[in-house]
């Protein structure tokens, strides 16, 4: 219980940590501006605020040695900072006693020492300030480095990027950076580079090469967010799927090793969409039939979404929608069969959505290829059931168009062999069914 | 009709005073601090704990909401199967006599299962008491069958045929020994009743494709041995809304019970009738607020539709000789498996979303290899007919079919050993399923088991995994398909299941 209020009051220390600053400068503010005759009331004013700065930095000062107990940050510029900190609730102090009796008259009127010390005051908020952000943000938060600092050149391609450089450490800075740092080692952990990712902190090594189930780092990530083992903790924004499947990439097939090319290692081609889109390039798969996963493999040229409305305009005219995907939105269009007369009244609506239609099916609807005119514009289209219908080996004029068709149902209609021959010319298809026509 | 039945009700009879004035203490309560918690929910929680899913929380009534935001994100992905149909094969068909082929048991006739194989784990008490443990190869012959050169039993001729579209996965495993547990386990991912099953939890999460007939429909076959039981909960909806359960179609003059109009009925007024029930019912609903009474009016006009399609769905006269020959003998017979599977390939047609089949028969304890035989004749003709079926017609390209019992059997023989008889104890620990069509790379095997079959020494598929397969390949992550019941969120896998990926095309 007691332990538990310290660290209550400890994590009071950046909340009241402001007021001793804004409350001081204020002072200091007040008692030059006093100098000028507009203003000159304030000198009145000066002692008040001189001691609920002087209290305000007492308590402050307090709370942050209970804070300073929980150790992890960096001994040095921790101890610069209680020292300033202190200094600085002893020199507000001192100033407010000059203001009263009967210290007052140890000044004896010299007023130009007074202002001196103010600025001193000035000088040590400042500094204690400094110090303490140094503590928690970094120091290199608040610095003009990158002026004169070497611009990283983005990678050309997946292949050129380094894996450790360019894809890991970019995310380890932006997601654990903030407490595991130097200068504030939660966890006595640190991710500024591999050496410290290897060396670990409390819990041991943070990456094993090739294990990532024995990595801490992964393990940690990974876990439910309730577990309060998970990283990064107390609700920092957690690291995206696509990024803990790059670490886990890297820690099992780049062995969590520095300095590598994407381009030397094995099996990338599977995880390339990704990696190119972390790196910000373009996606590039050399050959999609080695991308496992269906949720890489989503045709770019369909559009995100539809009019509104226009899938309950569908549903109005008698099509059944699926929705197969929402973004980009990929759609499963069905006339029931036997509803072919309705087609017409429809087609506008499937026009206006024919570049995300993916799937259609318009079997068994006494259909011939002039009742398919929208055809040509399913560019995206990827399987198509026109079975039981009347098609005849026109039908090939309408599907000319399609390169992204892989699957074609003409069972029990008219087409002929010449019909699927000339479908061969169709980059895509894959397969076409032609039960109880050319093969009975 | 007469006039006052086209005005809205009006219910201002004594009768109805408790209704109209429902605004009582308890939906008071409830409504309010629904409302009240759902706010201080929504901050809380803020779009973190359900990943992207939730992007807002209305105060009226969190519950509901939060469902319907998580329906709303599906399907995670675009789906490779739009519907499913599901052999089970129930009771635990033995590995040894169909799929997994272990030719090194051959010369091991009657020795003692080695310890060093069966590592004291636990056996059913039906043979834990037995003086030895004697191995049993299969009395029946394998080859290797289609492009694939796949080991299959002499038992499965037809299935031999159809095997280069099979993913034959031999490293399945379960949890549970006994049948009750472990069918239970396969149909709702928990070995205790109570979940939903696999169906409707597909049901739920992906709703209708044919508005005539229920989503998830379930057939079991006459013609096979009760020697396990089935029961409805094995279809039902658990803590799901109740029009997702499983609708079981049966054989005979009322394929759905009840589903006929009453004696001296002409049915002409139904719609009407039930137009006003669901007014009724809507209007007592809206102070309560109980989602079965949505359900129940759900299920009425449902019920409504499918006295037209369920007649013309059941009707195979249309179906040519050519089908029935295909399907083999037993196909005119309707209930029967062979029937069964021409039905389901009908219902499929209809994209009917979720089809299980149930042939029961498979719990050789003893007399396998005549039990066998009766079974494999049963089943194996209609099985392969059934692919086949589907491949010509182009259903196969997003139909997924899935083959499989609760458990498999154990390699040593339960009871009396003789050379030409013998039985098979329930073995939880490795069998063999197949999958087939929308999503799945065909004609490979998947996982490997030991020289006993008793292990799995490669690529284990535990349960969960299947479930989230099946669940991957409809489009769902089964990990954000939720539904809260009882304080807190369920999911098919609950909280195990990995997606076995290097069987997915």
């Amino acid at each position: 219980m007691v332990l538990d209020l310290t660290t209550f009051l400890g994590h009071l220390h950046p909340l009241v940590v402001h007021l001793p600053i804004g409350i001081l400068l204020l002072a200091v503010v007040f008692e030059f501006l006093s100098y000028l005759k507009k203003f000159e009331e304030l000198k009145y004013a000066l002692s008040f605020t001189l001691l609920m700065g002087f209290l305000a930095a007492a308590v402050a000062s307090g709370c942050g040695y209970l804070l300073s107990l929980d150790g992890n940050y960096d001994p040095l510029t921790l101890n610069n900072h209680k020292l300033a900190g202190i200094l600085l609730a002893i020199v507000s102090g001192v100033l407010y006693l000059l203001t009263i009796n009967p210290f007052k008259r140890l000044l004896a009127g010299n007023r130009p020492l007074f202002s001196g010390l103010s600025l001193g005051l000035f000088l040590l908020v400042n500094y204690t300030g400094h110090l303490g952000g140094t503590l928690t943000h970094g120091a290199d938060y608040l610095s003009l480095n990158w002026i004169g600092a070497e611009v990283l050149q983005k990678p050309a391609t997946v292949g050129d990027a380094l894996l450790f450089e360019d894809l890991i450490q970019p995310m380890l800075d932006k997601r654990c950076a903030q407490c595991h740092r130097e200068g504030k080692m939660k966890g006595n952990f640190s991710v500024h580079n591999l050496a410290d990712l290897i060396k670990g902190g409390k819990s041991g090594s943070a990456v094993v090469g090739g294990e990532p189930e024995k990595s801490e780092l992964y393990s940690r990530i990974t876990l439910d967010p309730s577990n309060e083992k998970h990283m990064p903790a107390d609700g920092k924004t957690p690291l995206t799927a696509d990024e803990i499947r790059i670490i886990k990439w890297w820690i099992e097939k780049g062995m969590a090793k520095k300095g590598e090319k994407i381009s030397k290692l094995k099996d990338v081609e599977p995880i390339k969409p990704l990696l190119a889109k972390a790196l910000g390039l373009g996606v590039e798969i050399s050959n999609p039939s080695d991308v496992p996963n269906s949720e890489y493999r989503i045709n770019p040229d369909i559009p995100e979404g539809v009019t509104v409305g226009l899938i309950d305009s569908l549903r109005n005219h008698g099509l059944s929608v699926r929705i197969m995907l929402h973004k980009p939105l990929m759609l499963d269009l069905t006339l029931p069969s036997g509803s072919g007369n309705k087609l017409n009244e429809a087609k506008p609506f499937i026009r206006q959505a024919a570049k995300n239609v993916v799937l259609l099916n318009l079997s068994q609807n006494g259909l011939t290829e002039n009742d398919l005119d929208f055809l040509p514009m399913m560019i995206n289209l990827e399987k198509l059931r026109i079975e039981k219908n009347p098609i005849t080996d026109a039908i090939v004029h309408q599907l000319e168009g399609l390169t992204h068709l892989e699957a074609l149902n003409l069972n029990e209609t008219k087409i002929t062999k010449s019909c699927l021959d000339r479908l061969k010319q169709l980059p895509n298809l894959k397969r076409v069914y032609s039960w109880h026509t050319v093969d009975k | 009709m007469s006039d006052h039945h086209h005005e809205s009700f009006k219910l201002n009879t004594p009768e109805f005073r408790l209704l109209n004035n429902s605004l009582d203490r308890r939906n008071f309560l409830t409504k309010t601090s629904l409302g009240i918690g759902a706010l201080a929910l929504g901050t809380l929680m803020g779009n973190r704990v359900l990943g992207n899913v939730v992007s807002s929380i209305a105060s009226e009534n969190p519950q509901a909401t939060l469902e319907e935001e998580i329906l709303r994100a599906l399907p995670h992905f675009a789906p490779k199967a739009k519907r499913v149909v599901y052999l089970f094969m129930s009771g635990g068909p033995s590995q040894f006599e169909t799929f997994d082929y272990k030719p090194k048991l051959a010369g091991m006739f009657g020795q003692s299962l080695p310890d060093s194989v069966r590592q004291g784990q636990r056996l059913t008490a039906m043979s834990a008491n037995q003086s030895i443990f004697p191995v049993v190869p299969s009395i029946y012959k394998f080859s290797q069958q289609g492009k694939s050169q796949t080991w299959i039993s002499e038992m499965l001729p037809h299935t031999a045929q159809v095997v280069d579209d099979l993913c034959i996965i031999k490293s399945i495993h379960s949890e549970a020994i006994n049948h009750d547990p472990a069918i239970t386990f396969f149909q709702t991912g928990n070995q205790l009743p109570g979940r939903p099953s696999i169906g409707s939890w597909v049901s739920y999460g992906l709703g209708s494709d044919n508005k005539n007939l229920p989503t998830f429909i379930v057939l079991v076959s006459k013609n096979a041995s009760k020697d396990q039981p089935l029961y409805a909960r094995l279809w039902g909806n658990g803590f799901l809304p109740s029009e997702h359960q499983g609708v079981q179609f049966r054989s005979g003059k009322d394929p759905v019970l009840f589903l006929d109009n009453p004696q001296g009925y002409d049915g002409a007024d139904r719609k009407e009738m039930l137009d006003y029930l669901s007014k009724l019912n809507t209007m007592q609903n809206e102070p309560y607020g109980d989602p079965e009474v949505q359900a129940r009016i759900t299920q009425y006009e449902m019920a409504f539709r499918m006295q037209t399609s369920v007649p013309e769905v059941m009707n195979t006269s249309d179906e040519p000789d050519e089908v029935f020959e295909l399907y083999g003998p037993d196909s005119r017979d309707s209930g029967t498996y062979a029937a069964n599977c021409i039905l389901a390939r009908k219902l499929l047609e209809k994209d009917v979303k979720f089809v299980q089949l149930y042939h029961q028969g498979w719990d050789h304890h003893g007399g396998l290899p005549a039990g066998m035989a009766k079974q494999c004749k049963d089943t194996d003709q209609p099985t392969a007919a059934l692919i086949k079926d589907l491949k010509r017609r182009g259903l196969l390209e997003d139909t997924l079919v899935i083959w499989g019992g609760e458990f498999g059997r154990t390699v040593y023989s339960q009871g009396k050993l003789e050379a030409k008889d013998y039985g098979r104890d329930h073995h939880p620990r490795c069998f063999t399923m197949w999958m087939a069509g929308a999503g799945v790379k065909p004609g490979i095997s998947y996982g490997e088991t030991d020289d006993f079959s008793y292990n799995v020494i490669k690529d284990p598929v535990h349960v969960h995994d299947f479930h989230a397969t099946v669940m991957h390949l409809m489009g769902v992550d089964h990990e954000r398909l939720t539904y809260k019941f009882q304080g807190r969120r369920y999911r098919l896998t609950d909280v195990a299941g990995n997606v076995v990926r290097d069987i997915l095309t």
